[in-house]
């Protein structure tokens, strides 16, 4: 057996190439195992990198120093920031990615670190020794040892592709689905269950009149993705709005038998939010009409993806369907859409480090954790990188808070309620969601990113600076004071007004505001947006004073929850699942109601005095 | 206290001498523990009352103590959804402190105030509201407070409050879902509309509020001191309408220099009367302390009792008590009606329609006019009889709570900033709304309701 990395990353997806940069930035060699060099950071689904909430979770990673908002950055052909006409808290930034592209991009950055080697082959079976993970098996029967291990297997899982009646094992189109892996992660006893996912048909842009269509520009300028990336000056192209009507309707629903989300040919549970067509016209029978969106999927490639259409009807129904789309009459299908089953580990059998309780060194991230979208698998291959490096290092568990950013809201959410559908991140999912902004991803998170060693020289230099800057901006608009009517107001007061921007008060040289060149904006915003909403700012800051005595109250290893009273035979069996490591994830725990967590509190409270000397016990 | 499963004991009826006496055992030992204590071979049928022998095993010789009705109450069917077993005794403290002692000696520990409604409420057969409910029944000195805690008991605020919880519910989450699916072009919610629906609810909430006072004065009680130069009848009319002699009455001015309290029901309002000192400048130290009690009490009372005396003429202190006064509720009572009048009640110069009324302490004569008028100064006219759904100050200031955080939603709203800060402050007053039922009422807070309980409650 050959020893050659103390982490081995499965998977070169969206979660992979995220934990094999973080491990080696951290200092741990580490290889990739894939079946492909060819499908790098591949996009199976939609060409795009963003959106609301989603766009957050970019931010937070490249703050971190992870990739994903660089090479969007680099290859993106089309920017939009959603949400501008509403607030601060809820602007997302979102692209058209290149996709060959952004592969590329993605991989020729981890081939430049010299910690990162590959293993191509197929992942067989996880090599565990008493509770500890030592190595990886291939299919072929290679072995490799290793410290800790990353599986991001995607939907490799068992994956089952329908097409209609037409059925084929397979992770991805074309691509073999894994049996053996997931075989071997079941059999040391995670707990499992089953998703379906969809993607629409892809259409050849030749065969398409455009100027049918509404057009979806890219903003100008940009609002790009990395705080590093200064500003991007490119061509952008446009998307393109496309309408359902009663014809495609009607297919739909004459050949409903025919497919296999309503055919009972799927078991899994797809995701509520993002319906495939099947979905949309069943369950909203009232809607004349849906939208649809036609994205390119790069500058050089025929592929336009039909965003909104997901389907798994049979290949020459799919085919009717779009040709019964106003302005598709004539529109080549290069691929059906089709469905995907594969099966996934429940997220609660993870600590908040990603790694499972079961298998101290077995790190899980992405879709295997029933997730749904490239941000959030990225966000948590970074927290399963991190943390899989530091515990080769033997250093401390490094979590992200709710009150820090969306990965750790993610990521707790996982861990404390798991998986009843695909999980998508939404800004709802954040209570403190004032607090969790674009423009201070990196005013949060950097810092964070600097103590384990994610953050490069370069960045935490430019990061000093724009802190340094977004303080004493701060400060000078908290003292400026604006003459109006003969009278000093403070400036402060006047921006907190409707419609008065930080702007528009330096342009009148109210006040002075530093920014460097590359970043104008983004500073401006910042500073603004704590001046503006100060009293939502700090009412929401006293909410996470006022969790913060949950959170920090642990529960101790080994705690038995099914030995407390009081507890709904429910709630009890959620927390012997789920183990929440403090009262704060306890709460959170579904079924479980305040009463039970003030119960829960006094035997945590009791049976750390018992456990002698438990120093980590206790409040 | 937070730990149910310990089993407690605790004497349930009042402390002292009665007919009967109830010790109250609830616990997953409650069976074991009665049956230790009980000289039965088999247990308890449940829900059948029988008669026993307690005895105390725990002498040399077993010797019988008392001779007892026991009722056992499975889980979940009982009080406080634990097993539960109530042992009806003779009523002598000795012997049911003595059956308390005996349980503990079998396992039981004392309970805490409140312990056995916590655990009630802990094992979801109460919300907060309900259990608090409890104790205001308990405490109840007039049939009308009894009653609004039993309504409350019953859940009238809890049903209301869940409504409120489901319409918040219902504009947030559209709200929500505006903010993140931007693109999919549904309209979840029209601008306006928010304005309109923030207002309905919060329209609610003060609707509740509205009614608030006067179920706080209902369930807290009220104070009205009585004021007055020295001399002129507030004892005896002090006495008067409490129906009893209390205070003590001389014909020396100034005998009342320390105040003098007692609680009587005014139609259902529980109105502690204090008897003061009368103001005026005082004479020496003792006195002068009454005089500086008297003011203390006018700054807590609901309202003021001014007491003048018709047969003499009206002198400094009396227009000082009456400027005094002047800010406060108050009812202007002329005293000495039985005696020939020395000045004429146009001469004070108080406005129309102040409460004003002619009584004599002596006879009683007037009395009902004053105890009504006294009431309708209290209540601002509003009458008792439809009772309010919220008197509690904790609900009070949660519900005001919310009402401000509705008002300031609305206000955001009809300004035209973002949904996430209207949002904001929707989700600030719906978690008022939780610690109110106690959904998510934080520990501490918890403890704190509970402690103010009795024990055995």
């Amino acid at each position: 057996m050959t020893s050659d990395y103390e982490v081995i990353v499965i998977g070169a997806g969206h979660a992979g190439v995220e934990a094999a940069h973080a491990v080696a930035r951290l200092g741990c060699t580490v290889a990739v195992c894939t079946l492909s060099r060819e499908t790098v950071a591949h996009m199976p689904c939609n060409p795009a990198i963003g959106g609301t909430a989603k766009g957050h979770l970019v931010r937070e990673i490249d703050a971190l120093g992870g990739l994903m908002g660089h090479a969007i950055d680099a290859t993106a052909i089309q920017f939009t920031l959603l949400n501008r006409s509403r607030g601060p808290a809820v602007w997302s930034p979102r692209a058209q990615a290149d996709k060959g592209r952004y592969g590329e991009w993605m991989r020729a950055r981890l081939e430049r670190e010299p910690n990162i080697g590959w293993i191509v082959g197929r992942a067989g079976a996880v090599l565990v020794e008493g509770t500890r993970v030592v190595g990886l098996e291939l299919e072929d029967g290679e072995r490799y040892r290793c410290r800790a291990l990353v599986v991001t297997a995607g939907t490799f899982l068992n994956g089952l592709v329908h097409v209609g009646p037409v059925q084929r094992p397979a992770g991805r189109v074309g691509e073999p689905a894994s049996q053996v892996l997931g075989e071997s992660l079941k059999q040391l006893g995670l707990v499992w269950g089953r998703l379906k996912t969809g993607t629409p048909p892809r259409l050849d842009r030749r065969s398409i009149d455009f100027s049918r269509f509404e057009k979806e520009p890219g903003d100008r300028p940009p609002v790009p993705f990395s705080f590093m990336t200064g500003s991007v000056e490119r061509a952008q192209v446009c998307c393109h709005v496309v309408h359902t009507n009663d014809a495609v309707h009607e297919l739909v629903r004459r050949n409903l038998g025919r497919s296999p989300l309503y055919n009972g040919q799927i078991s899994g549970i797809g995701p509520r939010y993002c319906p495939s067509l099947e979905d949309k016209v069943m369950r909203f029978p009232d809607r004349e009409r849906h939208q649809l969106f036609l994205e390119p999927e790069g500058l050089d490639v025929p592929e336009i993806y039909v965003s909104g259409c997901s389907m798994s009807l049979p290949h020459e129904v799919q085919h009717e369907v779009v040709r019964a789309l106003p302005g598709l009459e004539d529109a080549v299908m290069l691929r059906p859409g089709y469905a995907v089953e594969y099966d996934f580990i429940q997220p609660t059998e993870l600590r908040p480090t990603l790694e499972t309780r079961l298998v101290s060194g077995l790190y899980l991230a992405g879709q295997i954790n029933g997730t749904s979208g490239y941000e959030e698998a990225a966000g948590q291959g970074l927290v399963a990188g991190v943390n899989a490096a530091r515990t080769v290092r033997a250093l401390r568990p490094w979590v992200l808070g709710r009150e820090e950013g969306y990965i750790g809201v993610m990521v707790d959410d996982l861990t404390t309620q798991g998986c009843l559908e695909p999980y998508r991140i939404f800004t709802s999912r954040a209570e403190h969601r004032l607090l969790l902004r674009i423009d201070n991803a990196d005013l949060r998170l950097t810092a964070r990113g600097r103590e384990v060693g994610l953050v490069g020289e370069e960045r935490w230099e430019q990061f000093k600076g724009r802190r340094g800057r977004f303080e004493r901006n701060v400060e000078r608009v908290r003292e400026a004071r604006v003459r109006e009517k003969g009278r000093s107001v403070a400036a402060s007061q006047v921006l907190r007004r409707p419609g008065v921007s930080l702007a528009g008060l330096a342009s009148q040289g109210v006040v002075q505001v530093e920014t460097a060149a590359e970043s104008a904006a983004v500073e401006m915003s910042s500073v603004e947006t704590v001046v503006k909403y100060e009293g939502y700012l700090r009412r929401q800051e006293a909410m996470v004073a006022r969790c913060a005595r949950d959170e920090r109250r642990k529960i101790p290893t080994g705690f038995p929850f099914e030995a407390v009273p009081g507890l709904s035979r429910e709630a009890a069996e959620r927390l012997m699942a789920v183990v929440p490591e403090t009262l704060g994830q306890a709460g959170r725990v579904p079924g479980v109601t305040a009463a039970g967590v003030a119960v829960l509190g006094a035997y945590v409270r009791r049976w750390s005095g018992r456990a002698d000397g438990d120093a980590a016990a206790g409040d | 206290m937070f730990t149910p499963d310990d089993t407690i004991v605790a004497v349930a009826t009042p402390p002292g001498r009665g007919g009967l006496g109830v010790v109250r055992l609830s616990g997953p030992g409650a069976s074991t523990i009665a049956g230790a204590l009980l000289d039965r071979s088999e247990p308890l049928r449940p829900r059948h009352a029988t008669l026993a022998r307690i005895v105390d095993q725990t002498a040399v010789v077993s010797i019988a103590v008392d001779q007892v009705v026991a009722t056992s109450f499975p889980r979940p069917g009982s009080y406080t959804g634990d097993d539960v077993v109530e042992i009806c005794a003779h009523g002598s403290p000795v012997l049911l402190s003595r059956i308390v002692t005996l349980a503990r000696a079998a396992g039981a520990r004392l309970a805490e105030p409140g312990e056995f409604t916590l655990r009630a409420y802990l094992n979801g057969r109460l919300d907060l509201v309900q259990a608090e409910a409890v104790a205001d029944l308990v405490e109840a000195v007039t049939p009308l407070q009894a009653r609004v805690a039993f309504d409350q008991l019953e859940g009238t605020v809890t049903v209301r409050i869940r409504e409120l919880d489901r319409q918040l519910f219902d504009l947030i989450a559209r709200l929500e879902a505006s903010l993140d699916f931007p693109a999919e072009g549904y309209h979840f919610v029209e601008a306006g509309e928010v304005v309109v629906v923030v207002g309905a609810i919060r329209g609610q909430v003060e609707a509740l509020l509205d009614g608030a006072a006067r179920g706080r004065l209902i369930r807290e009680g009220c104070q009205v001191v009585i004021l007055g130069k020295p001399n002129v009848g507030k004892s005896t009319l002090f006495n008067q309408l409490l129906g009893v002699v209390r205070a003590i009455v001389t014909p020396v001015a100034g005998t009342t220099r320390d105040l003098v309290t007692e609680v009587t029901d005014l139609d259902g309002l529980a109105v502690t009367l204090v008897d003061s000192a009368g103001i005026r400048p005082a004479r020496d130290p003792v006195e002068e302390e009454g005089v500086w009690r008297a003011r203390q009490a006018l700054g807590v009372a609901s309202a003021a009792v001014v007491v003048l005396d018709r047969t003499g003429p009206l002198a400094p202190e009396d227009w000082a008590v009456l400027e005094e006064t002047a800010p406060v509720r108050r009812v202007v009572a002329v005293n000495k009606m039985d005696e020939p009048a020395s000045w004429a009640l146009e001469s004070l110069g108080l406005a129309a329609g102040a409460a004003i009324v002619e009584v004599s302490a002596r006879t009683g004569e007037g009395f009902e006019g004053l105890r009504e008028t006294l009431r309708d100064v209290l209540t601002d006219g509003e009458s008792l009889t439809d009772t309010p759904p919220v008197a509690n100050s904790r609900h009070i200031g949660l519900l005001e709570r919310v009402a401000e955080a509705l008002g300031a939603a609305e206000e955001a709203a009809a300004t035209g900033a973002a949904e996430e800060f209207v949002l904001a402050d929707l989700q600030r007053g719906r978690s008022a709304l939780d610690e109110l039922t106690g959904k998510r009422t934080p520990d501490d807070v918890l403890q704190h309701i509970f402690e103010q309980f009795c024990i055995g409650k």
